[in-house]
């Protein structure tokens, strides 16, 4: 990169960083955000049987990997050793990659869904919904977590904005919980009828039920990394 | 006094008037473009503030460092009138290229060291090593090393004391209401102490030190009372209201601001001024004297100077540096600008010729090392560094190069 020379001296502007990490942490954040809600409401009605439309949520998950990947990228590559950040940047950089591997999963499902339209049997459809709303909750809770990043960074890390991101992240945990008993509950039903179904048309199900709750699985280890992050 | 001294003093001070030019368009810009960055003020609010406090800055209290340069680094007993004549104007000479040539490189040096290396080369080329007084330049360089390093202390203290007070309370804008003023009075305590203790204006109304830090402390108790009567009605509007903390800080960066003016007019106008201070009394009457006062008219040229560079170029240097660090909230910017200013106020009244931009740039860190910057980027101090190692030689090769021919053509 190519800087313009604006012939003057001033040190100060090369000792800060022009874009600040962590709003680009949040900003990757916001593109997780967006892209889970796309994907749940679509899983939702793709659940329900309605397959219309799910092609375009597919392209629009992949586009918005795509945005956050160079968010990421952009994040990543300009942290060298000579930066001082006031949180460990090796943390830092594991919440964030963390965080993308949601994104990664749900560009996976989105494609895998699309592929082949897998019926879902009608008495697993109400505990598949409800799986897929308690991850997105994960998911917004995480959401809050980074977001209160923010609080931190302006009050340079006192307590009592610790003390509120761990509440956030406990939350984290919580949802999460629920989503894995979700998972259990759903594969547990899935086996019951197994005898009615096409061997493939199993197989399906139960790597929806895996896939979908591997996202829940990521949300929880960005707030683990965050946790890791803020620990004194 | 004949043509050609009127000539030599002319051209001194056309030189002397380049460099504090330079001075104000860079230094001090960069310095007031944290404030500028955090829109404390405006582009025009801080060319005017510059322009006229390093000027008052310049001329009550610019004396103490400019007698370093003009008489310390070199032993001027030892040197003949004619030699230190011509000493003085290519050291002048000499900085001004370096500090040109650096700028348009965009090197962070510092026009201090250039003027100190340039007088050094001239020492020892006219009258061997001896002739420079290493003790005083060991204790000038060691300031430099101190000055980053006490405005990066300086800064996170002040930084840690916004956190625990301000930020770490239930009701942090009803703390910033009490907390900011008490340090803007302590700010206005020092301006005033350093303008009355042992300066032209002490004399001329005839104040002696303890008179001078009576009224001191009278200022500041104004200052300080004035700033949480203004500040009373602000109110929070929910219960973590960082913003309007900030928004109170950035009220607080208006005098900061101008602290930072006023000291850096007070240190670097000697950089400009303290060889054409030299040169006056061996013009005129051939002799140099240590105790010869610096007229005020010199200090004054100076300060015009800065004020003009601030004025013309600087504009435009502190938009691009503002617009480039606007991460520097206004809480940060107020500790960087406090910790900065005080350090070279301080070092200005102990007549130690120190660099600013170094200075801001280790407040920086400072605040980083609190843990209250995203990203600071440490490699600048490997730049400052080697700044220092390069200006020193550059600087006094180029002032021995410009004596040799100088010598060659008058003698």
């Amino acid at each position: 990169m190519v800087t313009e020379k604006n012939h003057f001296r001033a040190p100060i502007q090369d000792t800060i960083r022009r874009k600040s990490p962590f709003e680009q942490l949040i900003e990757h954040m916001s593109k997780v955000r967006e892209c889970i809600d796309i994907l749940g409401k679509g899983l939702i009605r793709y659940y329900t049987g309605n397959y219309k439309g799910f092609s375009d949520i597919t392209k629009k998950v992949s586009k918005l990997e795509h945005e956050a990947d160079i968010i990421k990228g952009n994040l990543r590559n300009h942290l060298p050793t000579h930066l001082f950040m006031p949180v460990d940047k090796g943390k830092f950089l594991w919440a964030l990659r963390e965080q993308d591997a949601i994104l990664d999963h749900a560009e996976n499902l989105a494609h895998m869904l699309d592929m082949r339209h897998t019926k879902i049997p009608k008495s697993v459809q109400n505990i598949f919904i409800e799986h897929i709303k308690t991850v997105m909750k994960t998911v917004s809770a995480m959401e809050d977590a980074v977001v209160n990043i923010r609080d931190l960074v302006e009050t340079s890390f006192i307590k009592k904005e610790r003390e509120q991101t761990k509440e956030f992240i406990y939350k984290v945990h919580s949802f999460e919980y629920e989503a894995d008993k979700k998972k259990y509950d759903m594969t547990r039903e899935i086996y019951k009828i197994e005898k009615n179904l096409k061997p493939m048309d199993v197989y399906h199900l139960l790597k929806i039920a895996d896939w979908v709750d591997d996202i829940a699985d990521h949300a929880e280890n960005v707030a683990d990394w965050l946790r890791a992050m803020i620990a004194k | 006094m004949d043509f050609n001294l009127l000539l030599i003093i002319g051209g001194a001070s056309a030189i002397a008037f380049y460099m504090a030019w330079s001075i104000g368009a860079n230094d001090v810009a960069n310095s007031m473009a944290t404030a500028v960055g955090a829109k404390a003020i405006t582009f025009k609010q801080a060319v005017i503030i510059a322009g006229f406090l390093s000027f008052v800055g310049a001329v009550f209290v610019g004396p103490h460092v400019a007698e370093t340069i003009k008489g310390k680094i070199i032993n001027i007993n030892v040197i003949s009138p004619e030699t230190l004549l011509l000493g003085f104007i290519s050291s002048l000479l000499a900085a001004a290229i370096w500090v040109t040539i650096s700028t348009w490189k965009e090197m962070p040096i510092s026009t201090t060291h250039s003027i100190i290396g340039a007088l050094m080369g001239f020492g020892i080329i006219s009258c061997g090593v001896s002739s420079v007084n290493w003790g005083q330049v060991g204790f000038v360089a060691a300031s430099w090393v101190l000055s980053p390093i006490a405005g990066c202390i300086l800064a996170f203290l002040i930084f840690k004391i916004i956190v625990k007070l301000i930020f770490s309370k239930d009701d942090p804008v009803k703390s910033a209401k009490i907390v900011g003023p008490i340090i803007i009075g302590f700010t206005a305590f020092i301006i005033t102490s350093s303008l009355l203790l042992k300066t032209s204006l002490s004399k001329r109304f005839d104040i002696s030190d303890i008179e001078g830090v009576i009224i001191a402390i009278i200022v500041s108790i104004i200052v300080g009372a004035l700033g949480i009567y203004l500040l009373r009605n602000i109110k929070a509007k929910k219960v973590e209201d960082y913003l309007t903390v900030e928004g109170i800080f950035r009220k607080l960066q208006i005098i900061t601001s101008c602290y930072v003016a006023f000291s850096h007019g007070a240190n670097d106008v000697a950089n400009a001024i303290g060889p054409v201070a030299g040169i006056i009394p061996l013009a005129s009457n051939g002799i140099m004297s240590v105790k010869a006062d610096i007229p005020t008219a010199l200090l004054a040229l100076g300060g015009i100077g800065i004020a003009i560079g601030c004025i013309t170029w600087g504009h435009k240097v502190m938009k691009t540096v503002g617009e480039r660090i606007t991460i520097l909230t206004h809480t940060r910017g107020f500790s960087v600008e406090f910790a900065a200013a005080t350090t070279v106020l301080t070092a200005s009244k102990l007549g130690l010729p120190i660099s600013t931009s170094h200075t801001v740039v280790g407040a920086v860190i400072g605040v980083g090392l609190a843990r209250g910057l995203e990203a600071v980027d440490l490699s600048v101090i490997k730049k400052i560094v080697v700044s220092w190692l390069l200006t020193l030689p550059i600087a006094a090769i180029t002032s021995i190069t410009i004596y040799l021919i100088l010598r060659t053509i008058i003698i």
